[in-house]
């Protein structure tokens, strides 16, 4: 745990889960474990995890293998990529969010199979449309 | 802006199904949602394989230019911070031009054009006539035909709404494709890009 006297400047990593009560700025990197940042928690970084959960700040990108969620006391900027994501009532977002429910389903890690943020869908099928006026 | 969603609500939409008669769910869907986000919203699109970009405008009225301020086109752009590339499957513009008026209207527009494609659709409430009141919902999809309501806790500043005809002018990179009348003169509309 970072408590929340602690302020962190730099890179973390690590093989075991992460709560953040204090200041972290740069980089969050436990691929395979949880991370969770507490209400007095402010976070400066990408975050990079199995499972984020955030009750506190967090301005920067967010990417899970498993679970995003953010509480009702949670106020993220930054874009998430994640299979799976829960917004609680109440919570501040603002930004992106990607989501796949295929690799909810299969556990796959999301980010290397994705499109990058900025690829354009020109290439994707249309939907064909044939509404009426009224 | 403080959000208040104790009490919600719901309204069953006539329009919103239209949005996904022709989704493939091969294909990742893009969706424009110019509002705070909801749960709900999150949890319906946590069907798809999608990637939802929020913006809350609301929160950022009333959105003028003067000599001290950025052009109204470079103050969307900063606000909408749209990336490169992106095109917009869905829009969803749910009471947002009840508060721009029709010059903040083409700013925004103008920003937001280049991100749509032909079959790019949109989904917005608006008013018939101008007389009618003011509503502070706040708007999130429960189902594919139900929209959730709930109440701001402050009213959104320079409510101005165009009336349909009005809007329909302004809207210019839209065509009407249906709309529905709602009570309190207020509409449902659904629009396709027109660019």
């Amino acid at each position: 745990m970072i408590g929340p006297s602690i302020s962190i400047k730099g890179e973390v990593s690590g093989d075991e889960d992460l709560h953040i009560r204090g200041k972290v700025e740069g980089t969050i990197n436990l691929n395979g474990n949880q991370v969770s940042v507490g209400d007095s928690g402010k976070v400066h970084a990408d975050i990079r995890a199995k499972e984020v959960r955030i009750d506190g700040e967090v301005t920067g990108d967010i990417s899970a293998n498993e679970l995003v969620v953010i509480s009702k006391s949670g106020n993220v900027r930054g874009n998430i990529v994640a299979p799976r994501v829960t917004l609680e009532d109440g919570a501040n977002f603002k930004g992106s969010i990607d989501m796949d429910p295929s690799a909810a389903a299969t556990g796959a890690a999301p980010l290397s199979a994705r499109q990058p943020a900025n690829s354009p869908a020109a290439d994707l099928k249309k939907p064909a449309l044939d509404l009426k006026s009224g | 802006m403080t959000l208040l969603l104790d009490k919600p609500a719901t309204q069953t939409s006539k329009l919103l199904p239209a949005l996904f008669d022709h989704i493939d769910e091969e294909r990742r869907l893009t969706v424009f949602h110019v509002g705070p986000a909801l749960s709900d919203t999150v949890d319906f699109f946590a069907n798809y394989r999608c990637r939802l970009h929020f913006i809350d405008l609301f929160s950022e009225l009333p959105i003028v230019a003067t000599e001290d301020t950025p052009t109204l086109h470079h103050q969307f752009e900063e606000l909408l911070s749209i990336p490169a590339g992106t095109e917009f499957d869905i829009c969803l513009f749910w009471d947002l031009f009840n508060f721009l008026d029709r010059k903040t209207t083409e700013a925004f527009l103008s920003v937001l054009r280049p991100h749509l494609t032909p079959d790019s659709l949109a989904h917005a409430f608006s008013v018939h006539n101008t007389s009618s009141p003011q509503c502070n919902h706040l708007y999130g999809i429960s189902q594919l035909d139900t929209i959730r309501l709930g109440k701001r806790a402050t009213a959104v500043p320079g409510y101005a709404p165009q009336n349909q005809s009005q809007l329909q002018e302004t809207l210019d990179c839209f065509r009407f494709e249906r709309s529905v009348l709602l009570p309190d003169s207020r509409l449902e509309l659904l629009m396709q890009a027109r660019l």
